[in-house]
């Protein structure tokens, strides 16, 4: 039979602990709110960005636009890929940055030459993780001065992230670039998802979700096609990082939900077994001293 | 009654507006366009700058900011990074934003930064521009 000071010590530890992670709970929950909020606010810029600028690329008349260079000529092992990552700031939320830094990994060893990919990780956890792993001889490179954090996305952030890009794949330091976050299907089900950023191609726009695709009879560009491809592409990556991001925050947001109220619930689980374990303790205890008494009185009257 | 087409005019963190309209004038980068119901295919740019729309035969005004339109014969598309209503816009936070920009415009700063500072100066005088003219 356990000691009852030993049980008494861990309830006491374990309510302490359902405190904290009853806090974060209704934390995140209040962050999950907000964050849906803005999600649902962004989702229509963000489909009628994408299937927007869909129909308008397939008017757009062959420009040999920079941001459209396939570079070809590079050999497959040779071709310097990025790959935005956007993972969480803080653990304690599940499988969430378990998830998306597994997938990047595979993502990462699709690669033919694991030397010329380049990480951007948004988040602490993320670039902590990958930092060790490159201790560990893992060959992709990590920019070290890529310090964004993943709370509250602002169009500002996305802004520089996609300027950043923009000017390393114009300066030939990157040929491809990828953007890897989480994406939400519903509240339960979450999904990682690889989008290509550049070069810009026009069958990387998938249909948008809601469908409407109209079609643009021949379009005028004012004033030329290349000035407004100029214009419009770094518009477009913007557009595609805050979005990403607004939807990865939402994600990450809703599995700390998840993953504290588990917590909340097993160790109430766990308060209710061992205040069982206590009280049969306890008794166990009582009856003991009765019957230590019982015998002491009957051995003195004998 | 004037011909109408739909016009959808969609910010980041919101749709500003979805309906039809008469006549629609927006600053695009090389200047004043306006468009009616009819209009040609066409895409084009928009700097920061004012949008007006005619609604019932009323105009109505608001403040955009970088973002591009893409014009069909019976509807426009007009996707920004933030549009608002001149009543919307806070005087004193445009106010302290030019003001942080015009600061910062006078300390050495890099190419990049430089850009970045002017186009927010650039937003800053936008809203302050359109609140002051249609919003007393």
């Amino acid at each position: 039979m356990p000691n009852m000071r030993e049980i008494r010590e861990r309830i006491s530890s374990i309510q302490q602990i359902l405190k904290i992670t009853n806090a974060m709970y209704l934390m995140s929950s209040s962050k999950l709110k907000k964050a849906r909020k803005s999600l649902e606010a962004t989702e229509p810029y963000f489909y009628k960005l994408q299937s927007t600028i869909e129909s308008v690329l397939e008017h757009t008349p062959h420009t040999r636009q920079l941001f459209f260079d396939r570079r070809t000529d590079i050999p497959e092992e040779k071709r310097k890929k990025g790959y935005i990552v956007i993972t969480a700031d803080k653990g304690l939320c599940g499988s969430y940055n378990h998830n998306i830094m597994k997938y990047t990994e595979q993502e990462l060893a699709k690669a033919p030459s694991p030397e010329n990919c380049y990480l951007f990780v948004m988040g602490q956890v993320g670039r902590m993780h990958f930092q060790n792993s490159i201790r560990k001889g893992n060959a992709a490179a990590l920019d070290a001065e890529f310090l964004y954090t993943t709370q509250n996305p602002t169009l500002y952030r996305a802004m520089e992230i996609a300027e950043l890009v923009l000017k390393k794949f114009s300066e030939h330091k990157l040929d491809e670039v990828y953007l890897i976050y989480t994406n939400m299907i519903n509240s339960n089900v979450q999904e990682n998802k690889t989008v290509q950023l550049l070069p810009f191609s026009r069958r990387h726009f998938g249909k948008a979700a809601d469908g409407t695709m109209k079609k643009l009879p021949k379009a005028s560009f004012v004033p030329s096609p290349e000035k407004v491809m100029e214009y419009l592409i770094p518009q477009y990556a913007k557009g595609i990082i805050y979005g990403a991001m607004v939807e990865a925050f939402c994600c990450e947001q809703q599995s700390r939900m998840t993953a504290m109220d588990a917590a909340t619930n097993s160790a109430k689980d766990m308060i209710k077994d061992l205040s069982l374990l206590y009280n049969r303790a306890r008794q166990a205890a009582i009856t003991q001293e009765i019957t230590e008494v019982c015998g002491g009185a009957a051995s003195l009257q004998e | 009654m004037a011909k109408t087409f739909h016009l959808e005019i969609i910010a980041t963190d919101r749709v500003f507006y979805q309906g039809e309209c008469e006549h629609l004038v927006i600053t695009a980068i090389d200047g004043l366009l306006g468009i009616l119901a009819g209009h040609e295919p066409l895409v084009t740019c928009l700097p920061t700058g004012e949008l007006k729309y005619m609604v019932d035969g009323k105009w109505k005004y608001a403040a955009i900011s970088e973002g591009f339109i893409q014009v069909m014969p019976d509807s426009s598309i007009i996707l920004a990074d933030s549009c608002e209503l001149p009543e919307e816009i806070d005087i004193k936070r445009a106010e302290e934003a030019r003001q942080r920009a015009e600061e910062k415009l006078r300390q050495k700063q890099s190419i990049r930064e430089y850009y970045q500072t002017q186009a927010a100066l650039n937003r800053a005088m936008n809203r302050l521009k359109i609140s002051q003219k249609h919003f007393k």
